[in-house]
């Protein structure tokens, strides 16, 4: 298993499938999970016990997810959401993200997806966040002089190949998914039919990973890219 | 200028004009009559005035009477209203005055030596009187000062009511002008796609524009319900087609994780591929449809396609560089600010980018082009391959047309599509073009000053 602690976390999904299979994966990662099938449970569930994290589908019987999230909201409880939905547009995105959740996930997802983003959105204290200095093993990445250093051996990266370590090492341990990437390397919020992300990764790591006997960024079958800490 | 002439154009403006015109017409023919019949009454007096006054000096009992009688009366009467005249039998003048003729008829003259004629129109009465002549004359003067009077009267009625008539209608036309122009801005908002928009007539607008601004209004909220409820009804369609389709991806990674021999692997993959391709192409249709419906238009705000088209060129380099493609971006402009959504219009790039990569033979190279020609900005992506036969050119903007040749090549079918509803929405014009060899997709687009 990871290094991740342990987070409580609230799944409201009617679909009992879709919700069991969530559980259960969740469960297995370590993590303690509630499941609930509508909206008004959802929400007494939501405001009665403190989770580190909300699951939330958009179709809900009783109360649907965006009136959840709204009312969560409106009374001040700030915990992170994670939006299901079966819409996948900008503007149902937006519709979303407007009423209060953190992040948006289209279905049909891939369980690696969820859960990277239901890590990358709990909030704990990012250790590096400050540092201008980042490390993995022998790797070292000084953002101010924007050198990048392996073994004693100084490393050449494009400017994008550089955005994409840095963003790696920042979430350190953390799974970053292809489409997380796209959206926080490059802006871009919709998924290419071509494996862009893949071509990049592997220009990188022929510069930071081939050169040296130890693999630092690690692919996430069905998931993503991990540098491990 | 032109605002007048326009203004004078104006509905209101040439009914109030045409109003104005009918009753200044008429308001002149009766003028007009009642002139006419106060000049005939005023002729009549004259004329009963001068039977008495000759049958007053008819009075005086003998010639040396009657001559003393007009002498006396002559010298208080005024010969520019009245004049007098006795000619008695043996040729001596009394009076203020006296008939003259010449070629062209009488005329009255001063009995001054050398005697001068007197001006104006007079009515004379003569009449034998004790063997000499009596002529009484009076000056139609008066009769022609009511014409003065009449004119007045025009002047003084008719005139400001015709300005003061033409005011207002210019007041009213430009008030509708302003409630025209309000409904015209509301349309023009509604047909880009913001269906919140609305007339908001007050209650001072007038009584006919009220109703059509209320009905528009209606017909307004009556779209933006039904655009409402079909983005309802595809969401419904979109979470009772999902939902099983996220099933079948669950019961894919349940599967995989069981103990499987490898051909069962092999289909398990298969299948999560085939449910990859049923999404993507879901997903196309339904942006299709939300984009078609128009609404995005009014989220659009400037975007620069320079930096645009770097980040796209950028992100599908490598996996040129895989295939052994060279990526060139050729961009022959500082900027290129074009009124769009920074989204969508990156879905353009990807989308014509990757049909060029499936389409077209590993090698062959791809250029994506940004000008500015004759003021229209220009995005091209060019490649070597094969092309498409010209008569295939419109074909392939349709929705998942493809050619027979690419049927074994993965891809929605939806690519070129998207991308015609995409620049159909910036009010851009694509056009496919033969680059010889190859296929050039070519987007102008208005630039923002």
């Amino acid at each position: 298993m990871t290094d991740r602690p342990e987070m409580k976390i609230l799944v409201v999904e009617d679909d009992a499938t879709t919700g069991t299979y969530i559980t259960r994966g969740l469960r297995e990662e370590g993590h303690t999970v509630d499941l609930v099938a509508n909206g008004r449970d959802g929400l007494v569930q939501a405001t009665a016990a403190e989770h580190d994290v909300l699951i939330v589908d958009w179709m809900l019987p009783q109360i649907d997810g965006l009136t959840l999230v709204k009312s969560l909201r409106g009374a001040g409880n700030r915990t992170p959401v994670l939006f299901l939905t079966a819409m996948g547009s900008v503007d149902d995105r937006i519709a979303g993200l407007n009423a209060g959740a953190d992040d948006y996930l289209v279905k049909p997802f891939a369980f690696g997806e969820l859960s990277a983003r239901i890590n990358a959105l709990a909030r704990r204290p990012r250790s590096l966040a400050q540092d201008t200095v980042l490390t993995a093993g022998d790797l070292t990445m000084d953002l101010v002089t924007r050198d990048v250093m392996r073994g004693g051996q100084r490393i050449d990266l494009l400017p994008r190949e550089f955005a994409i370590l840095e963003h790696l090492l920042r979430r350190k341990g953390r799974i970053q998914t292809r489409t997380m990437l796209l959206e926080n390397v490059w802006g871009i919020s919709f998924d290419p039919q071509t494996n862009v992300v893949e071509t990049h990764i592997s220009r990188l790591r022929a510069k930071v990973d081939k050169p040296f006997p130890t693999e630092l960024i690690k692919t996430v079958r069905g998931a993503g890219y991990r540098i491990e800490g | 200028m032109s605002r007048l002439f326009t203004l004078l154009r104006a509905s209101p403006v040439r009914l109030a004009l045409g109003l104005v015109a009918l009753f200044a017409l008429v308001s002149l023919a009766s003028l007009a009559a009642s002139y006419a019949a106060s000049r005939a009454s005023l002729d009549a007096t004259m004329r009963s005035d001068l039977t008495q006054d000759i049958a007053g000096f008819r009075a005086a009992p003998n010639a040396r009477a009657l001559a003393a009688l007009v002498a006396a009366e002559a010298r208080v009467t005024d010969p520019a209203r009245v004049v007098l005249s006795y000619v008695t039998a043996t040729g001596q003048r009394f009076g203020n005055g006296r008939l003259a003729q010449d070629r062209d008829g009488y005329f009255l003259t001063t009995l001054d030596a050398p005697d001068r004629r007197i001006d104006g129109q007079y009515l004379a009465l003569t009449t034998p009187l004790y063997g000499g002549q009596l002529t009484i004359a009076r000056s139609r003067a008066e009769i022609d000062a009511l014409f003065t009077v009449f004119r007045n009267i025009v002047l003084l009625s008719l005139l400001p009511t015709l300005a003061v008539a033409l005011g207002a209608a210019l007041m009213l036309a430009r008030r509708s002008a302003r409630q025209v122009a309000a409904l015209g801005r509301t349309l023009d908002r509604l047909t880009t796609g913001d269906l919140a928009a609305r007339v908001h007539p007050t209650a001072r607008w007038s009584d006919d524009f009220h109703r059509i601004a209320t009905r528009i209004d209606r017909m307004a909220a009556a779209q933006e319900a039904s655009v409402d409820s079909l983005r309802q009804v595809s969401s419904d369609v979109a979470h009772d087609l999902k939902t099983p389709i996220q099933r079948i991806s669950v019961h894919l990674d349940q599967l995989s994780d069981m103990a499987l021999p490898p051909d069962a692997t092999t289909l398990v993959d298969r299948a999560r591929a085939e449910v990859d391709g049923v999404v993507s192409v879901f997903h196309a249709l339904l942006q299709i449809a939300q984009i078609e419906a128009g609404t995005r238009k009014s989220r659009f705000a400037p975007v620069d396609l320079v930096p645009l088209v770097a980040t796209f060129a950028e992100l599908y380099d490598p996996a040129a560089a895989e295939a052994g493609r060279d990526l060139r971006l050729c961009v022959a402009t500082k900027a290129a600010v074009v009124q769009g959504d920074r989204d969508l219009l990156g879905q353009i790039l990807a989308n014509l980018i990757e049909n060029a990569l499936r389409h077209t033979p590993d090698g062959t190279p791809i250029t994506i082009g940004l000008s500015e020609v004759d003021g229209t900005i220009v995005l091209t992506v060019t490649d070597a391959g094969p092309g498409i036969p010209e008569h295939e050119r419109d074909k392939v903007l349709q929705r998942l047309y493809r050619l027979d040749c690419s049927r074994a090549t993965p891809g929605s079918g939806l690519g070129l599509a998207l991308v015609a509803v995409i620049a159909d929405l910036h009010d851009a014009v694509l056009t496919l073009q033969d680059a010889s060899p190859g296929l050039q997709v070519a987007l102008r687009f208005k630039p923002v000053r």
